[in-house]
Protein backbone atom coordinates (compact mmCIF):
# COMPACT_ATOMS: atom_id res chain seq x y z
CA UNK A 1 0.00 0.00 0.00
CA UNK A 2 3.09 2.25 0.15
CA UNK A 3 2.76 4.79 -2.65
CA UNK A 4 6.14 5.49 -4.27
CA UNK A 5 7.35 8.79 -5.72
CA UNK A 6 6.12 9.49 -9.23
CA UNK A 7 2.63 8.03 -8.79
CA UNK A 8 1.02 11.12 -7.26
CA UNK A 9 0.62 14.61 -8.69
CA UNK A 10 2.48 17.19 -6.63
CA UNK A 11 -0.77 19.05 -5.87
CA UNK A 12 -2.31 15.92 -4.32
CA UNK A 13 0.91 14.96 -2.53
CA UNK A 14 1.01 18.51 -1.10
CA UNK A 15 -2.57 18.39 0.19
CA UNK A 16 -1.90 15.13 2.04
CA UNK A 17 1.34 16.49 3.48
CA UNK A 18 -0.64 19.39 4.95
CA UNK A 19 -3.45 17.19 6.27
CA UNK A 20 -0.99 14.73 7.82
CA UNK A 21 1.03 17.53 9.41
CA UNK A 22 -2.15 18.95 10.97
CA UNK A 23 -3.19 15.63 12.55
CA UNK A 24 0.34 14.56 13.58
CA UNK A 25 1.04 18.06 14.93
CA UNK A 26 -2.16 17.92 16.97
CA UNK A 27 -1.28 14.42 18.19
CA UNK A 28 2.15 15.66 19.35
CA UNK A 29 0.45 18.60 21.06
CA UNK A 30 -1.93 16.25 22.88
CA UNK A 31 0.95 14.06 24.04
CA UNK A 32 3.35 16.88 24.91
CA UNK A 33 3.27 16.34 28.67
CA UNK A 34 3.70 12.58 28.60
CA UNK A 35 7.05 10.80 28.75
CA UNK A 36 6.46 8.55 25.80
CA UNK A 37 9.65 8.61 23.73
CA UNK A 38 10.65 5.03 24.51
CA UNK A 39 7.09 3.73 24.18
CA UNK A 40 6.83 5.19 20.67
CA UNK A 41 10.31 4.10 19.77
CA UNK A 42 10.14 0.50 20.92
CA UNK A 43 6.55 -0.07 19.84
CA UNK A 44 7.25 1.43 16.43
CA UNK A 45 10.15 -0.99 16.12
CA UNK A 46 7.81 -3.80 17.24
CA UNK A 47 5.19 -2.86 14.62
CA UNK A 48 7.95 -2.72 12.03
CA UNK A 49 9.17 -6.21 13.02
CA UNK A 50 5.61 -7.59 13.12
CA UNK A 51 5.10 -6.30 9.57
CA UNK A 52 7.80 -8.68 8.43
CA UNK A 53 5.79 -11.74 9.45
CA UNK A 54 4.43 -13.42 6.35
CA UNK A 55 1.15 -15.25 6.91
CA UNK A 56 0.48 -18.04 4.46
CA UNK A 57 -2.83 -17.87 2.62
CA UNK A 58 -4.44 -21.02 1.15
CA UNK A 59 -3.35 -21.16 -2.48
CA UNK A 60 0.34 -20.58 -1.96
CA UNK A 61 0.58 -16.83 -1.48
CA UNK A 62 1.22 -14.89 1.70
CA UNK A 63 0.32 -11.54 3.24
CA UNK A 64 1.89 -9.36 5.88
CA UNK A 65 0.44 -7.56 8.83
CA UNK A 66 0.18 -3.72 8.78
CA UNK A 67 -0.83 -3.08 12.38
CA UNK A 68 -2.48 0.36 12.11
CA UNK A 69 -5.66 -0.61 13.95
CA UNK A 70 -3.70 -2.55 16.57
CA UNK A 71 -1.48 0.48 17.18
CA UNK A 72 -4.62 2.59 17.73
CA UNK A 73 -6.18 0.02 20.09
CA UNK A 74 -2.99 -0.42 22.16
CA UNK A 75 -1.71 3.13 22.27
CA UNK A 76 -4.76 5.25 21.59
CA UNK A 77 -5.28 7.12 18.30
CA UNK A 78 -2.77 9.95 18.85
CA UNK A 79 0.16 7.82 20.01
CA UNK A 80 -0.82 5.08 17.53
CA UNK A 81 -0.77 7.54 14.63
CA UNK A 82 2.66 8.79 15.68
CA UNK A 83 4.03 5.25 16.05
CA UNK A 84 2.80 4.33 12.57
CA UNK A 85 4.21 7.59 11.14
CA UNK A 86 7.60 6.64 12.63
CA UNK A 87 7.42 3.21 10.98
CA UNK A 88 6.55 4.81 7.63
CA UNK A 89 9.37 7.36 7.96
CA UNK A 90 11.94 4.62 8.56
CA UNK A 91 10.55 2.65 5.63
CA UNK A 92 10.92 5.71 3.39
CA UNK A 93 14.32 6.89 4.57
CA UNK A 94 16.05 3.55 5.07
CA UNK A 95 14.36 1.09 2.74
CA UNK A 96 13.03 3.45 0.10
CA UNK A 97 9.64 1.76 0.68
CA UNK A 98 7.19 4.56 -0.12
CA UNK A 99 8.16 7.86 -1.70
CA UNK A 100 9.41 10.98 -0.01
CA UNK A 101 6.86 13.17 -1.83
CA UNK A 102 4.19 10.55 -1.13
CA UNK A 103 5.08 10.45 2.60
CA UNK A 104 2.10 12.67 3.47
CA UNK A 105 -0.33 10.43 1.57
CA UNK A 106 1.15 7.23 3.02
CA UNK A 107 0.97 8.64 6.55
CA UNK A 108 -2.59 9.79 5.91
CA UNK A 109 -3.69 6.33 4.76
CA UNK A 110 -1.81 4.02 7.10
CA UNK A 111 -1.09 6.18 10.16
CA UNK A 112 -4.20 8.33 10.33
CA UNK A 113 -7.17 6.76 8.50
CA UNK A 114 -6.22 3.19 9.51
CA UNK A 115 -5.33 4.05 13.14
CA UNK A 116 -8.21 6.43 13.91
CA UNK A 117 -10.84 4.35 12.12
CA UNK A 118 -9.53 1.15 13.73
CA UNK A 119 -9.53 2.72 17.17
CA UNK A 120 -13.06 4.11 16.98
CA UNK A 121 -14.51 0.98 15.40
CA UNK A 122 -12.96 -1.09 18.19
CA UNK A 123 -14.22 1.28 20.89
CA UNK A 124 -17.75 1.16 19.48
CA UNK A 125 -17.97 -2.55 18.65
CA UNK A 126 -16.11 -3.93 21.67
CA UNK A 127 -19.12 -2.96 23.80
CA UNK A 128 -20.95 -5.82 22.07
CA UNK A 129 -18.13 -8.29 21.40
CA UNK A 130 -14.47 -7.48 22.00
CA UNK A 131 -12.97 -9.99 19.56
CA UNK A 132 -15.43 -9.20 16.81
CA UNK A 133 -14.75 -5.49 17.36
CA UNK A 134 -11.00 -6.06 17.00
CA UNK A 135 -11.51 -8.18 13.87
CA UNK A 136 -13.70 -5.57 12.16
CA UNK A 137 -11.36 -2.75 13.24
CA UNK A 138 -8.38 -4.59 11.72
CA UNK A 139 -10.19 -5.61 8.56
CA UNK A 140 -12.07 -2.39 7.82
CA UNK A 141 -9.19 -0.14 8.92
CA UNK A 142 -6.83 -1.52 6.29
CA UNK A 143 -9.54 -1.76 3.61
CA UNK A 144 -10.57 1.89 3.98
CA UNK A 145 -6.91 2.96 4.08
CA UNK A 146 -6.38 1.12 0.77
CA UNK A 147 -9.46 2.80 -0.73
CA UNK A 148 -7.94 6.17 0.21
CA UNK A 149 -4.68 5.15 -1.48
CA UNK A 150 -6.67 4.14 -4.58
CA UNK A 151 -8.42 7.49 -4.52
CA UNK A 152 -5.16 9.45 -4.31
CA UNK A 153 -3.41 7.65 -7.16
CA UNK A 154 -6.59 7.45 -9.25
CA UNK A 155 -7.10 11.19 -9.02
CA UNK A 156 -3.49 11.92 -10.01
CA UNK A 157 -3.08 12.59 -13.71
CA UNK A 158 0.51 11.25 -13.56
CA UNK A 159 -0.95 7.79 -13.06
CA UNK A 160 -2.91 6.88 -16.17
CA UNK A 161 -5.48 4.65 -14.49
CA UNK A 162 -8.64 6.41 -13.35
CA UNK A 163 -10.62 6.14 -10.13
CA UNK A 164 -12.87 3.46 -11.66
CA UNK A 165 -9.88 1.12 -11.72
CA UNK A 166 -7.68 2.18 -8.80
CA UNK A 167 -10.38 2.21 -6.10
CA UNK A 168 -11.87 -1.23 -6.85
CA UNK A 169 -8.43 -2.82 -7.32
CA UNK A 170 -7.01 -1.42 -4.08
CA UNK A 171 -10.25 -1.79 -2.12
CA UNK A 172 -11.15 -5.31 -3.18
CA UNK A 173 -7.67 -6.74 -2.88
CA UNK A 174 -7.18 -5.28 0.58
CA UNK A 175 -10.68 -6.32 1.66
CA UNK A 176 -9.59 -9.89 0.96
CA UNK A 177 -6.12 -9.61 2.52
CA UNK A 178 -7.61 -7.53 5.33
CA UNK A 179 -9.35 -10.63 6.68
CA UNK A 180 -5.93 -11.85 7.90
CA UNK A 181 -5.22 -8.43 9.39
CA UNK A 182 -8.56 -8.69 11.21
CA UNK A 183 -7.89 -12.22 12.48
CA UNK A 184 -4.42 -11.32 13.78
CA UNK A 185 -5.69 -8.10 15.38
CA UNK A 186 -8.45 -10.07 17.12
CA UNK A 187 -5.93 -12.74 18.19
CA UNK A 188 -3.58 -10.15 19.71
CA UNK A 189 -6.44 -8.34 21.48
CA UNK A 190 -7.83 -11.62 22.87
CA UNK A 191 -4.40 -12.59 24.17
CA UNK A 192 -3.74 -9.18 25.75
CA UNK A 193 -7.19 -9.16 27.36
CA UNK A 194 -6.22 -12.24 29.35
CA UNK A 195 -2.70 -10.99 30.25
CA UNK A 196 -2.79 -7.19 30.51
CA UNK A 197 -6.35 -5.95 30.13
CA UNK A 198 -5.22 -2.48 31.29
CA UNK A 199 -3.56 -1.97 27.89
CA UNK A 200 -6.94 -2.23 26.20
CA UNK A 201 -8.68 0.35 28.36
CA UNK A 202 -10.29 3.28 26.59
CA UNK A 203 -7.81 6.07 25.97
CA UNK A 204 -8.75 9.67 26.70
CA UNK A 205 -9.78 11.39 23.44
CA UNK A 206 -11.59 14.72 23.34
CA UNK A 207 -14.92 14.77 21.52
CA UNK A 208 -14.14 18.00 19.68
CA UNK A 209 -10.80 16.69 18.40
CA UNK A 210 -12.44 13.42 17.38
CA UNK A 211 -15.06 15.36 15.42
CA UNK A 212 -12.41 17.56 13.79
CA UNK A 213 -10.21 14.65 12.70
CA UNK A 214 -13.26 12.68 11.50
CA UNK A 215 -14.30 15.69 9.40
CA UNK A 216 -10.76 16.03 7.99
CA UNK A 217 -10.74 12.33 7.04
CA UNK A 218 -14.18 12.57 5.48
CA UNK A 219 -13.32 15.72 3.55
CA UNK A 220 -9.81 14.76 2.46
CA UNK A 221 -11.00 13.30 -0.89
CA UNK A 222 -12.71 16.63 -1.62
CA UNK A 223 -9.51 18.56 -0.78
CA UNK A 224 -7.60 16.24 -3.10
CA UNK A 225 -10.18 16.70 -5.84
CA UNK A 226 -9.90 20.49 -5.67
CA UNK A 227 -6.11 20.30 -5.52
CA UNK A 228 -6.21 18.34 -8.76
CA UNK A 229 -8.59 20.86 -10.37
CA UNK A 230 -6.27 23.72 -9.42
CA UNK A 231 -3.37 21.65 -10.79
CA UNK A 232 0.26 22.45 -10.49
CA UNK A 233 2.60 24.34 -12.74
CA UNK A 234 5.46 26.72 -12.26
CA UNK A 235 4.16 29.64 -10.12
CA UNK A 236 6.33 32.13 -12.03
CA UNK A 237 4.98 30.88 -15.35
CA UNK A 238 1.43 31.23 -14.05
CA UNK A 239 2.10 34.77 -12.88
CA UNK A 240 3.68 35.71 -16.23
CA UNK A 241 0.73 34.23 -18.10
CA UNK A 242 -1.78 36.13 -15.93
CA UNK A 243 0.10 39.38 -16.48
CA UNK A 244 0.45 38.63 -20.21
CA UNK A 245 4.19 39.09 -19.99
CA UNK A 246 6.48 37.86 -22.70
CA UNK A 247 10.02 36.68 -22.38
CA UNK A 248 12.58 39.40 -23.13
CA UNK A 249 15.90 38.32 -21.64
CA UNK A 250 18.52 40.92 -20.83
CA UNK A 251 21.24 38.43 -21.60
CA UNK A 252 20.70 35.48 -23.91
CA UNK A 253 23.48 33.42 -22.36
CA UNK A 254 26.29 31.56 -24.05
CA UNK A 255 23.96 28.82 -25.29
CA UNK A 256 20.59 30.51 -25.92
CA UNK A 257 17.74 27.94 -25.71
CA UNK A 258 20.35 25.17 -25.60
CA UNK A 259 21.57 25.88 -29.13
CA UNK A 260 24.86 27.15 -30.51
CA UNK A 261 24.43 30.13 -32.82
CA UNK A 262 25.30 29.20 -36.42
CA UNK A 263 24.98 25.45 -35.81
CA UNK A 264 22.16 23.07 -36.69
CA UNK A 265 19.71 23.20 -33.69
CA UNK A 266 19.89 19.42 -33.08
CA UNK A 267 23.68 19.37 -33.10
CA UNK A 268 23.65 22.55 -30.97
CA UNK A 269 21.35 20.96 -28.39
CA UNK A 270 23.54 17.86 -28.33
CA UNK A 271 26.71 19.87 -27.77
CA UNK A 272 25.10 22.15 -25.18
CA UNK A 273 23.83 19.05 -23.37
CA UNK A 274 27.34 17.65 -23.37
CA UNK A 275 28.66 20.96 -22.03
CA UNK A 276 26.07 20.83 -19.24
CA UNK A 277 27.12 17.32 -18.26
CA UNK A 278 30.78 18.39 -18.34
CA UNK A 279 29.99 21.24 -15.94
CA UNK A 280 28.18 18.81 -13.62
CA UNK A 281 31.18 16.47 -13.76
CA UNK A 282 33.63 19.31 -13.07
CA UNK A 283 31.62 20.47 -10.08
CA UNK A 284 31.37 16.90 -8.84
CA UNK A 285 35.14 16.54 -9.11
CA UNK A 286 35.50 19.83 -7.24
CA UNK A 287 33.43 18.32 -4.39
CA UNK A 288 35.68 15.28 -4.41
CA UNK A 289 38.80 17.45 -4.39
CA UNK A 290 37.41 19.53 -1.52
CA UNK A 291 36.78 16.30 0.37
CA UNK A 292 40.32 15.06 -0.08
CA UNK A 293 41.69 18.41 1.09
CA UNK A 294 39.41 18.18 4.16
CA UNK A 295 40.91 14.75 4.90
CA UNK A 296 44.45 16.17 4.66
CA UNK A 297 43.84 18.90 7.21
CA UNK B 1 4.15 -22.08 12.23
CA UNK B 2 7.31 -23.17 10.38
CA UNK B 3 5.93 -21.63 7.16
CA UNK B 4 5.54 -18.25 8.82
CA UNK B 5 8.99 -18.52 10.32
CA UNK B 6 10.62 -19.58 7.09
CA UNK B 7 8.95 -16.92 4.94
CA UNK B 8 9.56 -14.25 7.55
CA UNK B 9 13.24 -15.01 7.90
CA UNK B 10 13.67 -15.10 4.13
CA UNK B 11 11.93 -11.76 3.78
CA UNK B 12 13.77 -10.24 6.72
CA UNK B 13 17.23 -11.31 5.61
CA UNK B 14 16.89 -9.39 2.36
CA UNK B 15 15.42 -6.45 4.27
CA UNK B 16 18.22 -6.34 6.83
CA UNK B 17 20.87 -6.69 4.17
CA UNK B 18 19.52 -3.38 2.86
CA UNK B 19 19.23 -2.04 6.37
CA UNK B 20 22.91 -2.25 7.17
CA UNK B 21 24.41 -1.50 3.77
CA UNK B 22 24.68 2.25 4.24
CA UNK B 23 25.96 1.91 7.79
CA UNK B 24 28.95 -0.24 6.95
CA UNK B 25 29.46 0.27 3.21
CA UNK B 26 32.52 1.82 1.57
CA UNK B 27 32.62 5.54 2.29
CA UNK B 28 32.80 7.78 -0.75
CA UNK B 29 32.87 11.56 -1.03
CA UNK B 30 29.10 11.84 -0.76
CA UNK B 31 29.27 10.22 2.70
CA UNK B 32 31.29 13.17 3.98
CA UNK B 33 28.71 15.78 2.99
CA UNK B 34 26.42 17.18 5.67
CA UNK B 35 23.14 15.21 5.88
CA UNK B 36 21.05 18.41 5.82
CA UNK B 37 22.46 19.36 2.43
CA UNK B 38 21.90 15.85 1.05
CA UNK B 39 18.37 15.67 2.43
CA UNK B 40 17.41 18.95 0.78
CA UNK B 41 19.10 18.18 -2.53
CA UNK B 42 17.58 14.68 -2.77
CA UNK B 43 14.15 16.09 -1.97
CA UNK B 44 14.61 18.76 -4.66
CA UNK B 45 15.64 16.16 -7.27
CA UNK B 46 12.57 14.07 -6.45
CA UNK B 47 10.34 17.14 -6.81
CA UNK B 48 11.93 17.93 -10.19
CA UNK B 49 11.43 14.36 -11.41
CA UNK B 50 7.77 14.17 -10.43
CA UNK B 51 6.99 17.61 -11.86
CA UNK B 52 7.45 16.70 -15.50
CA UNK B 53 6.87 14.18 -18.28
CA UNK B 54 9.32 15.98 -20.57
CA UNK B 55 11.82 13.45 -21.92
CA UNK B 56 14.60 16.03 -22.28
CA UNK B 57 14.27 17.18 -18.66
CA UNK B 58 14.04 13.63 -17.34
CA UNK B 59 17.07 12.45 -19.31
CA UNK B 60 19.07 15.47 -18.21
CA UNK B 61 18.21 14.72 -14.57
CA UNK B 62 19.03 11.03 -14.92
CA UNK B 63 22.40 11.66 -16.58
CA UNK B 64 23.28 14.35 -14.03
CA UNK B 65 22.42 12.11 -11.08
CA UNK B 66 24.37 9.20 -12.53
CA UNK B 67 27.35 11.49 -13.16
CA UNK B 68 27.19 12.81 -9.60
CA UNK B 69 26.86 9.27 -8.20
CA UNK B 70 29.84 7.99 -10.20
CA UNK B 71 32.15 10.86 -9.38
CA UNK B 72 31.22 11.08 -5.71
CA UNK B 73 31.84 7.44 -4.96
CA UNK B 74 28.42 5.78 -5.06
CA UNK B 75 28.74 2.24 -6.35
CA UNK B 76 26.53 2.14 -9.47
CA UNK B 77 26.11 -1.62 -9.23
CA UNK B 78 24.76 -1.36 -5.68
CA UNK B 79 22.63 1.60 -6.73
CA UNK B 80 20.96 -0.35 -9.56
CA UNK B 81 20.54 -3.39 -7.33
CA UNK B 82 18.45 -1.22 -5.02
CA UNK B 83 16.32 0.48 -7.66
CA UNK B 84 15.73 -2.02 -10.47
CA UNK B 85 12.96 -4.02 -8.87
CA UNK B 86 10.55 -1.18 -8.31
CA UNK B 87 11.42 0.36 -11.67
CA UNK B 88 10.50 -2.87 -13.45
CA UNK B 89 7.36 -3.21 -11.32
CA UNK B 90 6.29 0.34 -12.27
CA UNK B 91 6.80 -0.43 -15.94
CA UNK B 92 4.67 -3.57 -15.67
CA UNK B 93 1.91 -1.62 -13.90
CA UNK B 94 1.61 0.94 -16.70
CA UNK B 95 2.52 -1.37 -19.62
CA UNK B 96 -1.15 -1.81 -20.69
CA UNK B 97 -0.86 1.75 -22.05
CA UNK B 98 1.90 0.76 -24.49
CA UNK B 99 -0.48 0.50 -27.45
CA UNK B 100 -2.62 3.49 -26.57
CA UNK B 101 0.21 5.89 -25.74
CA UNK B 102 3.60 4.24 -26.32
CA UNK B 103 5.60 7.09 -24.74
CA UNK B 104 3.74 7.14 -21.43
CA UNK B 105 4.95 3.86 -19.86
CA UNK B 106 8.58 4.75 -20.58
CA UNK B 107 8.31 8.30 -19.26
CA UNK B 108 6.41 7.15 -16.17
CA UNK B 109 9.04 4.49 -15.44
CA UNK B 110 11.85 6.97 -16.04
CA UNK B 111 10.30 9.33 -13.47
CA UNK B 112 10.08 6.53 -10.92
CA UNK B 113 13.68 5.46 -11.62
CA UNK B 114 14.97 9.02 -11.11
CA UNK B 115 13.09 9.46 -7.83
CA UNK B 116 14.49 6.16 -6.56
CA UNK B 117 18.05 7.14 -7.53
CA UNK B 118 17.61 10.59 -5.93
CA UNK B 119 16.55 9.09 -2.64
CA UNK B 120 19.28 6.45 -2.78
CA UNK B 121 21.89 9.23 -3.02
CA UNK B 122 20.76 10.09 0.51
CA UNK B 123 19.96 6.63 1.86
CA UNK B 124 23.15 4.88 0.70
CA UNK B 125 25.50 7.58 1.92
CA UNK B 126 23.99 8.79 5.19
CA UNK B 127 23.72 7.08 8.54
CA UNK B 128 20.30 7.19 10.14
CA UNK B 129 21.70 9.16 13.11
CA UNK B 130 22.76 11.89 10.66
CA UNK B 131 19.32 11.87 9.03
CA UNK B 132 17.71 12.26 12.47
CA UNK B 133 20.11 15.10 13.26
CA UNK B 134 19.19 16.78 9.96
CA UNK B 135 15.50 16.43 10.80
CA UNK B 136 16.06 18.05 14.20
CA UNK B 137 17.93 20.89 12.46
CA UNK B 138 14.82 21.47 10.34
CA UNK B 139 12.82 21.83 13.56
CA UNK B 140 10.93 18.57 13.35
CA UNK B 141 9.63 18.00 16.92
CA UNK B 142 12.06 16.38 19.32
CA UNK B 143 9.63 13.70 20.50
CA UNK B 144 9.12 12.48 16.94
CA UNK B 145 12.81 12.48 15.98
CA UNK B 146 13.99 10.86 19.21
CA UNK B 147 11.35 8.15 18.93
CA UNK B 148 12.37 7.65 15.30
CA UNK B 149 15.98 7.14 16.34
CA UNK B 150 15.01 4.75 19.13
CA UNK B 151 12.79 2.75 16.78
CA UNK B 152 15.64 2.41 14.31
CA UNK B 153 18.03 1.24 17.03
CA UNK B 154 15.59 -1.33 18.38
CA UNK B 155 14.41 -2.90 15.13
CA UNK B 156 17.03 -5.65 15.18
CA UNK B 157 16.57 -6.28 18.90
CA UNK B 158 12.80 -6.65 18.71
CA UNK B 159 13.09 -8.72 15.56
CA UNK B 160 15.29 -11.20 17.44
CA UNK B 161 12.56 -11.27 20.08
CA UNK B 162 9.83 -12.15 17.60
CA UNK B 163 11.94 -14.86 15.99
CA UNK B 164 12.72 -16.46 19.36
CA UNK B 165 9.01 -16.46 20.26
CA UNK B 166 8.16 -18.16 16.96
CA UNK B 167 11.02 -20.66 17.35
CA UNK B 168 9.93 -21.54 20.89
CA UNK B 169 6.37 -22.14 19.73
CA UNK B 170 7.57 -24.17 16.76
CA UNK B 171 9.74 -26.37 18.99
CA UNK B 172 6.74 -27.09 21.24
CA UNK B 173 4.41 -27.93 18.35
CA UNK B 174 3.52 -31.61 18.00
CA UNK B 175 0.94 -31.62 15.21
CA UNK B 176 0.49 -29.82 11.91
CA UNK B 177 -2.28 -27.29 12.43
CA UNK B 178 -4.78 -25.84 9.96
CA UNK B 179 -4.55 -22.27 8.62
CA UNK B 180 -7.11 -21.25 11.22
CA UNK B 181 -4.94 -22.71 13.98
CA UNK B 182 -1.88 -21.02 12.60
CA UNK B 183 -3.52 -17.60 12.50
CA UNK B 184 -4.91 -18.04 16.02
CA UNK B 185 -1.55 -19.15 17.42
CA UNK B 186 0.14 -16.42 15.39
CA UNK B 187 -2.14 -13.80 16.95
CA UNK B 188 -1.17 -15.08 20.40
CA UNK B 189 2.52 -15.00 19.48
CA UNK B 190 2.28 -11.39 18.32
CA UNK B 191 0.27 -10.58 21.47
CA UNK B 192 3.09 -11.95 23.61
CA UNK B 193 5.61 -10.10 21.47
CA UNK B 194 3.79 -6.76 21.93
CA UNK B 195 3.50 -7.40 25.64
CA UNK B 196 7.25 -7.97 25.89
CA UNK B 197 7.89 -4.89 23.77
CA UNK B 198 5.72 -2.71 26.01
CA UNK B 199 7.49 -4.00 29.09
CA UNK B 200 10.85 -3.39 27.41
CA UNK B 201 9.73 0.16 26.55
CA UNK B 202 8.78 0.75 30.18
CA UNK B 203 12.23 -0.40 31.34
CA UNK B 204 13.97 1.75 28.73
CA UNK B 205 11.89 4.78 29.73
CA UNK B 206 13.00 4.34 33.35
CA UNK B 207 16.63 3.91 32.29
CA UNK B 208 16.42 7.00 30.08
CA UNK B 209 14.86 9.02 32.88
CA UNK B 210 17.68 8.03 35.21
CA UNK B 211 20.26 9.13 32.63
CA UNK B 212 18.60 12.43 31.80
CA UNK B 213 16.79 11.34 28.61
CA UNK B 214 19.45 12.55 26.19
CA UNK B 215 19.01 10.48 23.03
CA UNK B 216 21.68 11.80 20.74
CA UNK B 217 23.68 14.88 20.12
CA UNK B 218 25.53 15.68 16.94
CA UNK B 219 27.22 18.68 15.52
CA UNK B 220 27.85 19.46 11.89
CA UNK B 221 29.06 22.40 9.93
CA UNK B 222 28.69 23.57 6.39
CA UNK B 223 32.20 23.76 4.87
CA UNK B 224 33.70 24.04 1.41
CA UNK B 225 32.59 20.52 0.47
CA UNK B 226 28.97 21.34 1.24
CA UNK B 227 29.14 24.68 -0.58
CA UNK B 228 30.41 22.99 -3.74
CA UNK B 229 27.73 20.28 -3.47
CA UNK B 230 25.06 22.96 -3.02
CA UNK B 231 26.43 24.73 -6.12
CA UNK B 232 26.34 21.46 -8.04
CA UNK B 233 22.74 20.76 -7.00
CA UNK B 234 21.72 24.35 -7.74
CA UNK B 235 23.30 24.08 -11.18
CA UNK B 236 21.33 20.90 -11.93
CA UNK B 237 18.10 22.48 -10.68
CA UNK B 238 18.59 25.72 -12.63
CA UNK B 239 19.55 23.91 -15.82
CA UNK B 240 16.46 21.70 -15.43
CA UNK B 241 14.26 24.78 -14.94
CA UNK B 242 15.74 26.42 -18.00
CA UNK B 243 15.23 23.37 -20.25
Amino acid sequence: MHIPDGYLDLSIAGIFFILSFIVLGYSLYRLRSEKLTSLFGVLSAAIFAAQMLNWPIPGGTSAHFVGGSLAGILLGPYAGALAMAIVLTIQTLVFNDGGITAWGANVWNMAIVNVFLGYYLYQFLSKFNRNLGAFIAGWLGITVAAIFAGFEIGLSTSFAYGLSITIPVMGLWHAILGVIEGIITAGVVAYLATRRADLLEKKEVGRASFALIAVLIALSPIFAYFAEIVGYSEPLENAAEMLELEESPIYEGLLPDYTIPGLDPYIGTLISGAIGVMIVLMLAYAVRYARSSRKDT
Amino acid sequence: MHVVLEKTLKNASSYFQNFLIHEYGVRGTLHAIDARVKLLSSFSFVILAVSTFDLEKLLFLLISLLAVSTVLGVNLKSLFKRVWLFTVFSFIVVSPFLLQNPEYPFLFTLRVLITLISLQLLVMTTSFAEICFAMRSFKIPQLFVHALWLAYRYILVVFQDIVSILLARESRRVAKGSHRDLWKKGGEAIGLFFLRSIERAERIQLAMASRGEKIFEMRAKVGMLEIIYITLSAFIILWWLAL
